[in-house]
């Protein structure tokens, strides 16, 4: 894109777009951030909702001193990571490994597809109670309850990424002389990529529903411990914080793998 | 290799290819006999779905015939490998890989050095005049460049034989025309016997040693002409047998486009 923009010609449209389109790049997110916070103050100074029910910005961040002061919060966030950053790394090598083998090896797909795809409407909470009863209350069941979400949707974006390798590309491979090993590692691959790279972003997302939703109901730390606890005290100031902790996490984690995707898969822009 | 006129030969005993479609067994390419000699450059043209990238598939090994027999210098073609290039319209570069690397991607299978492996794919792209654009990806190429990247990768396995379909329809007229000189430079040089599918009647009697002319669907060899013209060819300074053929040829595809339009 990069490439042409610079000795092209701008079309005349596009001359008044351009702020417009900066504004919704750049400045955009921090306007919205701004408006919705003006608005929460406006209601939290009217008093139109108690403070414990919907708590004020300043209350929030004020419990988010506390937390952080206390330690609590950064010990649950680097416990919350680690498992979200393990069940993951289980999670998404299984899901390509096995995303790969069932796009490929017929036996493979006939034996496995089927049941898996029967697997994936199953909701990752629906899963915690056999978690906690396979693995107990520490972080084994939350692993699992990750890896399996994460795997699952890895797993079917590989393998329809397989399904879509133009023919065009084998038979260049192959025309060109390739083994079927380097067909597989320097064609196959590189084509599914873009898809592979769907599912890991999708699945990034998914570890942490899916491990809030463990920690939520079976855990002693963690972020979703905390919200639980919280809601014990009837907190709220503290859940608002936790909850926009959880946001501010999820948002950055997401920008950060989509920017190592465009650079793995950088063909695939603008197409 | 280039210099030995007797590798290349491609033979084509009765071959009959059919496709089994929902409404049933259809006839995609009717029985075909045909010779193409070492070093040789074919034209194939016909009404489109006559059969054209069928035959061809099968000369590459990408499709098994329903009937008949192919071979390449008495071996029998079961399936694609490097001795048989190709080369396809919807260019089939690799859009990860550089020019470069795309050019390499054929000379891996040869166990040379890095340094071997990458200094001959720079000639081979520097044959085709790409040099200053090895290190591009595909995307930023024109579609002139590309083909002549796609021509550069296949030409540097050293095929005996080189299958083009289609291959230069997608570009303008006057990009055409510089692709024209460049295949003919890289030809002659290499010396591959060539099977070249166009719809461009003027094209094949610019390129071609013999120009083949299919029928309808299902199709089958109809004519065949002979030209002996010194090349480079131009229908300025040809005579008036280039022009003769290319009416015949005009003629011999017009009568079914006119029932299509109906
Ligand atoms: N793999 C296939 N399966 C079914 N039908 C096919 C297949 N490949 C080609 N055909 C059919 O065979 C006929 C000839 O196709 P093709 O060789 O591509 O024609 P051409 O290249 O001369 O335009 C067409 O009717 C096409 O639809
Ligand atoms: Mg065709």
């Amino acid at each position: 894109m990069a490439v042409t923009s610079t000795s092209q010609p701008r079309p005349p449209a596009a001359v008044w777009r351009r702020p417009l389109s900066a504004l919704a790049s750049g400045g955009a997110p921090l306007i919205s951030f701004a408006f919705v916070l003006g608005i929460w103050t406006i209601v939290s100074l009217l008093k139109i909702v108690p403070e414990t029910i919907f708590p004020s910005p300043w209350s929030v961040w004020f419990a988010t001193i506390e937390m952080w002061q206390n330690g609590t919060m950064p010990n649950d966030l680097r416990v919350s990571l680690g498992r979200a950053a393990i069940g993951f790394a289980i999670g998404a090598s299984l899901g390509v490994l096995l995303g790969l083998m069932t796009g490929r090896v017929a036996i493979v797909r006939t034996l496995l597809n089927p049941f898996l795809n029967l697997l994936r409407p199953i909701p990752a909470i629906a899963l915690v109670p056999v978690a906690i009863v396979w693995f107990g209350i520490g972080e084994g069941s939350k692993y699992f309850v990750v890896s399996y979400t994460v795997f699952l949707t890895v797993w079917f974006n590989t393998h329809h990424g397989m399904q879509y390798v133009p023919g065009t590309y084998l038979r260049a491979a192959r025309s060109l002389g390739a083994s079927k090993l380097r067909e597989f590692v320097t064609v196959i691959i590189p084509a599914a990529a873009p898809h592979i790279f769907a599912g890991i972003r999708l699945g990034v997302a998914l570890a942490f529903l899916s491990l809030i939703a463990a920690e939520l109901s079976g855990a002693s730390s963690g972020l979703g411990f905390r919200l639980q606890e919280a809601r014990q005290y009837i907190r709220t100031d503290r859940m608002f914080s936790l909850l926009i902790i959880l946001g501010i996490l999820g948002a950055t984690v997401d920008y950060v793998v989509h920017r190592i995707g465009q650079k793995l898969v950088h063909w695939e822009q603008g197409q | 290799m280039s210099d030995q006129p007797n590798v290349g030969r491609v033979q084509i005993d009765d071959v009959v290819i059919r496709f089994a479609t929902k409404q049933g067994e259809m006839t995609a390419l009717d029985r075909t006999r045909l010779v193409l000699e070492p070093g040789t450059f074919t034209a194939l043209i016909g009404p489109s779905g006559c059969g054209k990238s069928t035959l061809m598939n099968a000369i590459a090994g990408f499709v098994t015939p329903s009937e008949g027999r192919l071979s390449l210098d008495g071996t029998p073609i079961t399936g694609p490998s490097n001795d048989v290039g190709v080369i396809f319209q919807q260019y089939a570069l690799f859009p990860w890989f550089t020019a470069l690397g795309n050019v390499r991607f054929g000379l891996k299978q040869l166990g040379l050095s890095k340094a071997e492996e990458i200094d001959r794919a720079r000639a081979a792209l520097d044959e085709v005049g790409l040099s200053a654009h090895a290190d591009k990806y595909p995307q930023q190429l024109s579609g002139g460049m590309k083909q002549r990247v796609a021509i550069a990768r296949t030409f540097v396995v050293g095929p005996k034989v080189l299958l083009m379909d289609e291959p230069f329809g997608a570009l303008d007229a006057q990009t055409r025309i510089s692709m024209h000189s460049l295949l003919m430079g890289v030809w002659q040089k290499h010396r591959a016997t060539v099977l070249f599918v166009t719809h461009d009647v003027d094209e094949a009697l610019l390129l071609a040693d013999d120009v083949r002319v299919m029928s309808q669907a299902p199709g089958r060899m109809i004519r065949h002409y002979n030209l002996t013209e010194p090349r480079p060819r131009a229908f300025s300074r040809s005579g008036p047998n280039l022009l003769e053929i290319r009416e015949e040829i005009l003629g011999l595809l017009r009568p079914d486009e006119d029932l299509i339009a109906t």
